[in-house]
């Protein structure tokens, strides 16, 4: 594929998703060929098409595709997912139930707008890897997000006369915002590359780690209006923190990786020149 | 010590071929960690490299070389570093010195100086920092004025790492004002008027030194580039920096990673503390491999073709990152070390603390890509 035809892509689906989430954008995607796509491009249908749902904040149930294609599965069925904490949750064909303002009702989720619920245990045994390098994608494209919103508002903001953004405190949170991504998606093209399991959740991991880092930079710039529910940062903040706990959290990946290393007594070297 | 039989192809096979030769030729350091040890072990490791063919891959034929890209260079230190063969950041001064002089010295001396470097038979060193020119290179005051065909230079340098035992040194000076008034040469150390004074660092291995230079003349004909070529002389290390350098320091934290498993094995036997260790364990293993990652893809633009600028100063955030984390773990995972019992351990933990310090302090990396990368406007 050349790169005009990437562009292409990626301007089709940014399209589809800037008009529509949920069951609308899963129909709109499937018009757009998603399916085809996935089977014959993989490496260019899942970094495109999951990095564009973090950017866009849209979302749609695609992660059960990349599920079920990796476990030899029809795509379109929906699969039970491992969440962290040892619970299961499934990411439904449907739209969320008209959700109530999410400081109402201990039944609601942090991000009441993605169609998911708790769940009986699935199958342990499931093929991960394809679907962690997914959700790593979807991690760096809400990161992506949240630094566009924070770099717009710093440049926007004056205070003391200045643009915020002229402040090297603020220039130095920005900018650890920007390595950390950018680390990440280091990970994520190596694990596209060499999509073995465990390069895949070293992705996911990294992917999950910058995400909250920059949700954590992102929001002490904006301050004030990062914190109110009128401005974008909290969707991407909730979306973040949810992405981060399905198919295992930063926070329990690096652990499992602590303890391959500690049982192997080897630290492997997974991209080589 | 024999040349390589057939030329390898590829990167791999130059590798597998790296490898085979190690096993029949054992260059393990001895015992001696003093500098004086470690700079007559890397003497020792080019001087074997050199004969065997193995570090004149990657470098032209015009100064020695046998061709071939940069990256078998790379991979070449990180098989030395991942035998802990040489101590990683003086095994890399190659890696600036040479490019330098390829690329601004009159072609016979480079021809006649780097196999010098290559093989292990000089050490040669690189005169840039001030006492008032830290951060801000471009501040430089050493002077240097035309004496006939001759220059003289007066001032001082500071961080100058190995002087004390560099036959060469790659100096900048001030001939004009700004950024456009730097030159460089390339001086002889046993010139007369020049004297070297080591520092003594806290890590215990006093590999920096300030350097004098009192009425010290330099050929016209060892000027590097033309005058006023010093800044951007100094700005074109800064892809080799972060190319192969990168590579070679990254595999050495790989390295030391896994002897922090092996170690802390033996420790968790009697402590148990297993699973709240394996949280740091794969937080540090997590940040190498985060780096190897973004090093990997500089290199292989570096090879493409691209020209390498700000971005790599994420590269240069990313390692010394990583290389805290792993050196803050193995404090962590090894109570007592470095405090105690082990003085490798104790020295490589506080050089480690100088990471986020040479090279363009962390600060200055983050102030480039908010201004470069992010695009932030003036502070």
């Amino acid at each position: 594929m050349d790169t005009a035809e990437h562009d292409l892509i990626v301007e089709t689906f940014r399209k589809a998703m800037t008009g529509s989430s949920g069951a609308a954008l899963d129909a709109a995607l499937d018009e757009l060929g998603w399916a085809d796509l996935l089977a014959e491009e993989p490496d260019t249908a899942i970094p495109v098409v999951f990095t564009l749902l973090g950017e866009t904040g849209s979302h749609a149930s695609v992660l059960n595709d990349v599920v079920a294609q990796a476990g030899g599965e029809p795509l379109g069925t929906t699969v039970t997912l491992p969440f962290t904490g040892g619970r299961w949750v499934r990411w439904e064909r449907a739209d969320a139930p008209a959700a109530q303002p999410p400081s109402e009702g201990a039944g609601d989720l942090l991000d009441p707008t993605l169609p998911l619920r708790l769940a009986e245990p699935g199958d342990p045994d499931l093929h991960l890897a394809a679907a962690r390098r997914a959700l790593g994608w979807w991690l760096l494209g809400t990161g992506r997000a949240m630094l566009a919103l924070a770099r717009e508002h710093a440049l926007a903001r004056t205070q003391f006369g200045r643009p915020i953004a002229s402040f090297q405190a603020v220039r130095h949170r920005l900018a650890e915002t920007l390595v950390a991504l950018e680390g990440a998606e280091a990970t994520l093209n190596a694990a596209t590359a060499s999509p073995e399991p465990f390069t895949c959740l070293l992705a996911k991991a990294a992917a999950g780690r910058a995400s909250l880092d920059a949700a954590r930079h992102c929001q002490q710039v904006l301050a004030g209006i990062g914190f109110t529910a009128e401005h974008d940062f909290h969707h991407h903040l909730r979306r973040t923190l949810t992405l981060d706990g399905l198919l295992g959290s930063a926070r329990d990946l690096t652990r499992q990786a602590g303890a391959h290393i500690r049982e192997q007594g080897h630290a492997p070297r997974l991209i080589n020149l | 010590m024999t040349s390589p039989v057939t030329e390898p192809a590829t990167i791999g096979e130059f590798r597998a071929a790296v490898r085979e030769w190690f096993t029949h030729n054992d260059l393990s350091a001895g015992p001696d960690h003093s500098l004086d040890g470690q700079v007559a072990q890397l003497a020792r490791v080019r001087r074997a490299l050199y004969d065997a063919g193995w570090m004149r891959y990657g470098w032209p034929a015009e100064v020695g070389g046998l061709g071939g890209p940069a990256a078998l260079r790379a991979v070449l230190g990180e098989e030395v570093a991942s035998r802990d063969l040489a101590e990683p950041g003086i095994y890399s001064m190659i890696e600036v010195l040479a490019p330098t002089m390829i690329s601004y010295a009159p072609p016979a001396l480079a021809a006649e100086m780097v196999p010098l470097l290559l093989s292990g038979a000089e050490q040669w060193c690189q005169g840039f920092s001030e006492p008032g020119s830290g951060s801000d290179l471009a501040s430089l005051s050493t002077r240097a004025e035309p004496h006939g065909d001759d220059w003289v230079v007066n001032g001082q340098k500071v961080w100058t790492s190995l002087a004390q035992y560099s036959q060469r040194c790659v100096l900048l000076t001030r001939t004009a004002p700004g950024h456009g008034g730097i030159t460089a040469f390339f001086v002889d150390m046993d010139t007369p008027g020049i004297t070297v004074r080591p520092l003594r660092t806290m890590h215990g291995i006093d590999e920096f030194a300030e350097v004098f230079f009192d009425d010290v003349v330099v050929p016209g004909d060892r000027m590097l580039g033309r005058p006023g070529d010093g800044w951007q002389l100094a700005m074109d290390l800064l892809p080799h920096e972060r190319s192969t350098c990168f590579w070679h320091r990254v595999a050495f934290l790989y390295e030391r990673l896994e002897r922090l498993v092996g170690e802390t094995a033996t420790t968790t036997a009697t402590t148990g503390a297993a699973g709240a260790d394996d949280a740091d364990l794969g937080a540090a293993y997590l940040a190498l491999h985060t780096i190897r990652c973004r090093s990997h893809a500089t290199q292989r633009r570096l090879a493409d073709g691209a020209r390498l600028g700000p971005e790599t100063s994420i590269d240069k955030v990313l390692l010394a990152t990583a290389e805290q984390r792993l050196f803050d773990t193995a404090r962590d995972l090894l109570p007592g070390a470095v405090e105690l019992t082990d003085p490798r351990w104790r020295s490589e933990y506080l050089y480690s603390r100088a990471a986020t310090i040479y090279g363009g302090t962390a600060e200055i990396q983050r102030n480039i890509i908010a201004r470069r990368l992010l695009d932030l406007g003036k502070e």
